[in-house]
């Protein structure tokens, strides 16, 4: 009896959180491939397989191409360019200088602040009529009269992609900075008593010692990236005509706006698949660390 | 790379620190700038907003914005429902979750390895990719349009970082008191709660603060599951003053500050654990 308990006690441990994943995370996820596969009503009642009838629906469309590609650009420039310079902006606060713990409390703010309400400020801020960039720069005398900085959909969206790049900059700098302040110090005093200089250093000892943070935080950023919902929806709404639209906005849309849920879970599958290559190797790697 | 402050400084090491002075100083002013540019909007007349010549900084600033949300919209309704998602999925998320995290790092059974990869996997399917089946679950359970729904769905999404940091923390402390107290006749649940988890209180506040911040910023499924105006967070509720035909600028700007003002504070307060905790990889809101 007391063998029987000791075997089952670490399933009562785990039990609850089970549970709470269970109802809340891998139901939803069967009922998206069930109406992926399913016909689907405007009401939302599942009427019957229909196969990958959804799917060939969704494929068919050049909207869904568009969005793709969206999805592609708004994914490869965010995570791109955020790592980049968030990368080089936790070099530059890993150098000890006074006000860093100022500094470094100031980048956590972007991070901190909830989506929606950053991408209101940056609507405001590039506002043609009232907007305060053009107010700033026509009161600095760098222009002189006020610029439409959204002319066309290619413009919101790559304001929409310079909104996404500063919230997520902050990420990117904190997970590096916890890998260059794990990293051992006489290794660049050994590279510097052996005459190697700063890029050489740079190359040979700071990239390959925080590549591990690196992975982690590109990972995690594709998949977040990817999945970022309330940016675009706030400044554009994937308007005009899908042009800014991301897969998520667009089943969203679909979902909600258009009663196609059938449509909409398609493509929430074909998310799933993309990101789940995604989610492997972050699985593996991530796994691997925690064997170290 | 170095800290180089204690050498006399060169001419050209000179050149550079002014340099690192002067980047730093201008991201900063660039991460601040939009904050300054809501809390001077906050503060301006509508006409002022709209006028074609604009200003910077408020001609006279109207700290009666600030008392005029509270009337033109129900925000201590937001506040309160904010306060009471955020809370309500901390104290699930971490009651679910520390049992959870405790089992993988002191007990081995069959299917730990899948537990936890299910748990890593679990962060790539974010709430919006799924929303169409959390709408179902929530219909048949009856619990569309309630702040009990969201407290769950923050919960459940916050489980797979819950579980992950605190894991982390709980392998990181030896398990020997907690065997010496079973010996004195403690069993696994009073050692757990008497001798490991106030040794791991840092993490477990770490933790606890990020998942209210997770669910204090929550906003996709919020939009979509809340139809009664009374029942939406801060994030949802502060956007009646975004409406189709006239935005209320200075409203909007006004409400927000009281948005994301808590968070912020909270986000600065575990920077410094932050850095320890992002090690292990898997934390982000």
């Amino acid at each position: 009896m007391k063998k029987i308990i000791q075997k089952i006690e670490p399933y009562i441990w785990i039990l609850p959180s089970v549970l709470l994943m269970f109802v809340f995370i891998l139901i939803p996820i069967v009922f998206v491939f069930r109406m992926a596969l399913s016909k689907v009503s405007r009401a939302g009642l599942i009427k019957g397989f229909t196969g990958f009838a959804n799917f060939s629906k969704i494929l068919s469309t050049p909207t869904f191409s568009m969005v793709l590609k969206n999805t592609l650009v708004w994914t490869v420039a965010v995570v791109g360019l955020s790592t980049l310079l968030g990368f080089i902006l936790a070099l530059l606060l890993n150098n000890a200088f006074k006000g860093r713990k100022v500094a470094r409390a100031i980048v956590v703010f972007p991070w901190a602040t909830t989506l929606v309400v950053q991408a209101s400020i940056w609507k405001f801020i590039i506002d043609t009529d009232y907007g305060t960039l053009n107010t700033l720069l026509m009161r600095l005398g760098i222009i002189d009269h006020a610029v439409n900085w959204t002319p066309s959909a290619g413009a919101w969206f790559a304001w929409e992609i310079a909104c996404g790049i500063f919230v997520t900059i902050p990420f990117v700098t904190f997970t590096v900075l916890s890998g260059l302040q794990s990293i051992d110090g006489s290794y660049y005093e050994a590279a510097t008593v052996d005459g190697a200089n700063y890029w050489q250093q740079l190359f040979k000892i700071t990239i390959p010692l925080v590549s591990s943070s690196l992975t982690v935080s590109t990972v995690l950023n594709i998949i977040y990236v990817f999945n970022s919902f309330p940016i675009i929806w706030n400044m554009t709404k994937g308007d005009p005509g899908n042009r800014t639209d991301t897969l998520v906005t667009y089943l969203y849309k679909l979902a909600f706006y258009n009663g196609k849920q059938g449509e909409a879970a398609a493509v929430s599958v074909i998310g799933f698949m993309i990101l789940l290559v995604c989610a492997t190797v972050y699985m593996v790697a991530t796994l691997r660390k925690g064997d170290e | 790379m170095k800290e180089t402050a204690h050498k006399p400084l060169n001419g050209k090491k000179l050149a550079l620190r002014i340099l690192l002075y002067v980047v730093v100083f201008l991201i900063c002013l660039l991460i601040l700038y939009p904050y300054f540019a809501m809390f001077c909007t906050s503060l301006k007349d509508r006409s002022e907003i709209f006028s074609a010549s604009g200003t910077v900084v408020p001609k006279n600033a109207l700290w009666s914005n600030f008392a005029d949300i509270w009337s033109r919209a129900p925000m201590a309704k937001y506040m309160m429902n904010s306060i009471l998602i955020a809370g309500g999925s901390t104290i699930i998320a971490l009651l679910c979750g520390i049992p959870a995290a405790y089992a993988l790092s002191r007990m081995k059974f069959k299917g730990d390895i899948a537990f936890l990869g299910f748990v890593i996997v679990s962060q790539m399917f974010a709430p919006v990719v799924l929303l169409i089946g959390i709408y179902k679950v929530m219909m048949t359970l009856n619990l569309t349009n309630s702040i009990l729904g969201l407290i769950f769905i923050n919960a459940a999404f916050n489980q797979a970082f819950t579980i992950w940091l605190l894991r982390g923390t709980f392998m990181g402390i030896s398990s020997e008191m907690e065997q010496a107290a079973k010996i004195d006749g403690c069993n696994r649940f009073e050692a757990m709660i008497k001798i490991l988890l106030p040794v791991a209180a840092p993490g477990i506040v770490t933790t606890l603060i990020f998942v209210f911040i997770n669910a204090w910023n929550e906003y996709t499924v919020a939009l979509t599951l809340i139809s009664d105006d009374l029942n939406k967070p801060l994030t949802v509720g502060i956007n009646i003053f975004n409406g189709y035909n006239m935005i209320e600028w200075q409203y909007l700007f006004s409400a927000s500050l009281f948005a994301i003002a808590p968070v912020v504070v909270l986000f600065a307060i575990i920077e410094k654990n932050l850095v320890s905790g992002l090690a292990s990889g898997g934390v982000k809101g």
